[in-house]
């Protein structure tokens, strides 16, 4: 009843240790064939989500809000689906917005692979206070790095409890509103708990009114959101 | 019949799965004594040993080659204490000096920095920004110490075969990994990979009994054949042959050596 996290240097070995996961656990397996239906629901061309998640924002690359804004959309279209619970998610950066939800083991796999480093392996190498556990497969194989997962995610340390599960639906809460207003207001800030949404933004005093309407009119609707406040931080010289 | 290093940051909890994990597989758990030993076998203070692990070397230290000098005596009597197997080792550099051997586990120890601070805060009895910026200090010093000696960096899950996070994972979850990845195919010692371990030891020997006569040399050894490198001057080479000579018969299980001058040094020479 648990939600597992693959983080690969190669995104072929993160996918086949996670379907072994996935069959061994009897969990559903998510990679990222689901960018397919994101570019469809949000009209971006797949590869280009596929690139957000592969590249740091550059000058002559992608910029950075557009990136964040694509993140902005997978973080949704995962969360949503990761709330079934028992699944198994690799190469989508999830470990990444997920942190704070007990129920989730995050794994890195190093395959010392020859593909060209993309942001997960970065992450991997230079900080391993990202994953519960980091598998080098030189010395032991996918079989065996398979089982130490699958030993693992038993514990009852990854048992979703009612808070963990709250924390889940909230943060999915966050980046469904987020997603909806990013397009037009890419400076928010969201933080959601049980169904009440708060947004902060910057804006000039005179336009306030009309940006709190705006915002609330957008995401006031979506399922799950039983009340909305938004805060229009006018010092924006301070800020 | 593995080696396993264990290396860990301060206050991480890595000592404590040191320890339960050789009690568990009957293997001998090493960190200090490697120090006693280096301070015996080369006549050097225990303090002076325990300043050169502790502390990345200065720059005049780096020239003159005070602390180095030390590091290798300590990692002489580390890698002659690993030939005999059956090892759970936990302190500074045991994953870099084997990471070419094939039975040796690698695995790192980190804990989440608050509950780091909080061990720290707790016995110490100080308050919570004096024990965070005591272990920022040690932190940063480990990190310089491996990144002035080895050029890497320590925290490079890539160095490691088990990263474990002591967070949600605990101590327990820690020696059940590493006690059953100690049984794996894999980490079984074959000859060729103990035989590197003695050439290791017997390299390391070698460099610590120049270094000693004031000789900063490279050293290789395959099955007891050493090659030593040096960048030294005919007159230097003529008193390196000396000691060569002294050291005939005296060091267990070398069988030739040779001086190497002008040669490129191999990369896997010590």
């Amino acid at each position: 009843m648990s939600i597992i996290t693959i983080s690969s240097d190669s995104y072929d070995v993160g996918r086949e240790i996670s379907e072994k996961t996935a069959e061994i656990l009897n969990y559903k397996c998510i990679g990222r064939e689901i960018l397919g239906k994101v570019a469809e629901k949000y009209g971006i061309p797949e590869l280009k989500l596929a690139k957000a998640l592969d590249v740091s924002p550059s000058f002559p690359g992608m910029n950075r809000k557009l990136r964040d804004r694509y993140l902005a959309y997978i973080k949704t279209a995962v969360l949503n689906l990761l709330l079934e619970n028992n699944t198994v998610c690799y190469g989508l950066a999830a470990h990444l917005y997920l942190s704070e939800v007990s129920h989730v083991l995050k794994v890195g796999i190093i395959s010392n692979s020859k593909e060209p480093a993309s942001q997960d392996s970065k992450v991997i190498e230079s900080d391993a206070s990202h994953y519960d556990l980091v598998i080098n497969l030189g010395q032991i194989d996918r079989n065996k790095a398979v089982k130490i997962i699958t030993d693992t995610v038993v514990d009852r340390k990854f048992k979703p409890i009612t808070y963990s599960l709250n924390s889940m639906e909230d943060i999915e809460m966050e980046s469904r509103v987020k997603a909806v207003l990013f397009e037009h207001f890419p400076d928010i800030k969201v933080c959601a708990k049980k169904g009440t949404v708060v947004v902060e933004t910057k804006g000039f005093k005179f336009k306030k009114e009309k940006k709190c309407n705006s915002i609330k009119e957008l995401a006031g609707k979506l399922p799950g959101v039983i009340n909305m406040e938004v805060h229009v931080n006018s010092y924006i010289a301070r800020d | 019949m593995a080696i396993i290093t264990i290396s860990r940051g301060s206050y991480s909890m890595g000592k404590e799965v040191a320890e339960k994990v050789a009690g568990r597989l009957g293997y001998e758990c090493i960190s200090r004594e490697v120090l006693l030993e280096a301070s015996e076998y080369f006549k050097i203070p225990e303090i002076k040993l325990l300043k050169a692990i502790h502390d990345a070397p200065s720059i005049l230290n780096r020239i003159s080659g005070g602390k180095q000098k030390y590091i290798v005596y300590i990692l002489s009597a580390f890698a002659d204490r690993i030939t005999k197997n059956n090892v759970v080792y936990h302190g500074l550099a045991g994953h870099l000096l084997l990471a070419d051997v094939a039975h040796a586990l690698k695995v790192r120890i980190i804990a989440n920095f608050d509950y780091r601070v909080g061990l720290v805060e707790k016995r110490d009895n100080i308050l919570r920004n004096e024990a965070s910026s005591i272990l920022k200090k040690d932190d940063h010093e480990r990190q310089n110490w491996t990144k002035s000696l080895y050029k890497v960096d320590s925290a490079d899950s890539s160095l490691y075969d088990l990263v474990i996070n002591i967070n949600k994972l605990t101590v327990d979850h820690a020696v059940d990994f590493i006690c059953q990845a100690a049984t794996y195919k894999e980490l079984e010692a074959t000859e060729s990979s103990l035989h590197k371990v003695k050439d290791l030891a017997l390299a390391y020997r070698i460099k610590s009994a120049f270094l000693k006569d004031g000789f900063d040399v490279s050293v290789t050894s395959d099955y007891g054949n050493v090659l030593l490198y040096t960048k030294g001057s005919d007159r230097s080479i003529q008193k390196l042959k000396k000691i060569a000579k002294s050291l005939d018969g005296k060091i267990k299980g070398m069988n030739n050596i040779e001086i190497h001058s002008g040669l490129p040094f191999p990369t896997n020479a010590v």
